[in-house]
């Protein structure tokens, strides 16, 4: 087996994990690290198979992946701090009226 | 021999979740030692069976191994660790474990960027908001985990269906124009468009930045725009005023505090 192998299985790993924190964790700060986390699975991802083809779109792509993680984490972070000055806590739980 | 592979992996993945499962923080202590001890074994038996199973063929192979198992545990006590604050300094090691594991893809640019990004950047925010947004240590919102069976199942469940797809497809023999890793040179020299003096010259950062000014650059652009839109909108929304609420029992009203006297 080509060496990509090894890079995806650990890239989904990464993923999976960023996605149980997401899924289960309260604190809003947390949720956004997590998915970070996921984030960081696709970079290692996209890079395995941009060597694997040969090819730097992988790592362009990746590229832009970090723009958009830059992104979200301010307007996400932001978002938290305006939901931590009307509630005073950071529990997502806090906000289940919103369920409807 | 591709299926039994698979079936020991979806056990390792099944393990894995049991660890993190137990490593999961909970009001009344938990059980984080064994989490993280069968976390740990899980981790373990997933080198052994990539190190017996997959070519890992580029030179910096113990260093995957070793990146990558303390990338996988440090996410999860990211995702498990009860202070926020450790999480961030977690995630820190997972950064750089997956900059150097980019490094060892030849991806230097992009590790770099990575660090500079992530480490430099995106968490000293996350440190900053974590300061600005104290709440009680030890409050509820980060002991308690919601639902933390039904998210691993789920989580688990993709991650098997991935990794088992990805090692079925890759058991398959390669494509002719990919079965050799080590033919890189040649179709750099095909890419490339100037002539290089020498080899080092022609490093994948050059050729990256080629393609991004030249292929890309709409794209760019477009980055750039949105970072910028995103600049506006963090801070309209940090500068915007918002009423406090109360959460939890109102408070009582005042008269009612203390303990009740019978009239005289």
């Amino acid at each position: 087996m080509p060496s990509v192998g090894a890079y995806v299985i650990l890239g989904a790993i990464l993923f999976a994990i960023g996605l149980v924190g997401f899924l289960a964790r309260r604190n809003l700060i947390i949720i956004f690290l997590s998915t970070e986390i996921m984030f960081q699975g696709v970079v290692i991802n996209l890079a395995a198979f941009s060597r694997f083809h040969h090819h730097l779109e992988g790592q362009a792509f990746a590229l832009f992946i970090l723009v958009i993680a830059a992104v979200e984490a301010g307007l996400g972070l932001g978002l938290v701090v305006l939901l931590f000055r009307r509630k005073r806590t950071l529990d997502a739980e806090a906000w289940s009226a919103m369920r409807g | 021999m591709p299926e039994s592979i698979a079936y020991i992996l979806y056990g390792l993945f099944a393990v894995g979740g049991i660890a993190l499962y137990l490593a999961m923080p909970r009001p009344e202590g938990g059980y984080g030692k064994s989490g993280a001890l069968i976390g740990l074994a899980a981790i373990v038996g997933l080198v052994v069976l990539i190190a017996s199973s997959f070519e890992v063929i580029e030179p910096g192979r113990e260093l995957f191994y070793i990146l990558g198992a303390v990338a996988i545990f440090c996410a999860g006590r990211v995702v498990t660790h009860p202070r926020p604050v450790y999480s961030v300094v977690y995630f820190m090691a997972v950064v750089f474990c997956v900059a150097v594991l980019l490094v060892l893809q030849q991806a230097e640019f992009l590790a770099v960027a990575l660090v500079l990004i992530y480490a430099g950047a995106i968490l000293v925010t996350y440190a900053f908001v974590l300061m600005l947004a104290q709440q009680a240590l030890g409050a509820l919102a980060d002991i308690k985990a919601r639902e933390p069976l039904l998210a691993i199942l789920v989580s688990f469940v993709a991650m098997g269906a991935i990794a088992g797809r990805v090692s079925e497809l890759l058991a398959a023999p390669p494509p002719v124009e990919h079965q050799s890793m080590l033919a890189a040179d040649k179709t750099a020299e095909l890419d490339a468009p100037p002539p290089a003096q020498d080899r080092e010259e022609a490093s994948d950062t050059l050729r990256l930045g080629e393609q991004l000014f030249g292929k890309f650059v709409v794209t760019v652009e477009l980055a750039g725009v949105l970072l910028l839109v995103a600049m506006v909108g963090a801070i309209a929304i940090a500068r915007k005023q918002v009423p406090v609420e109360h959460v939890g029992p109102p408070p009582p009203p005042p008269g009612r505090i203390g303990r009740e006297v019978p009239p005289f």
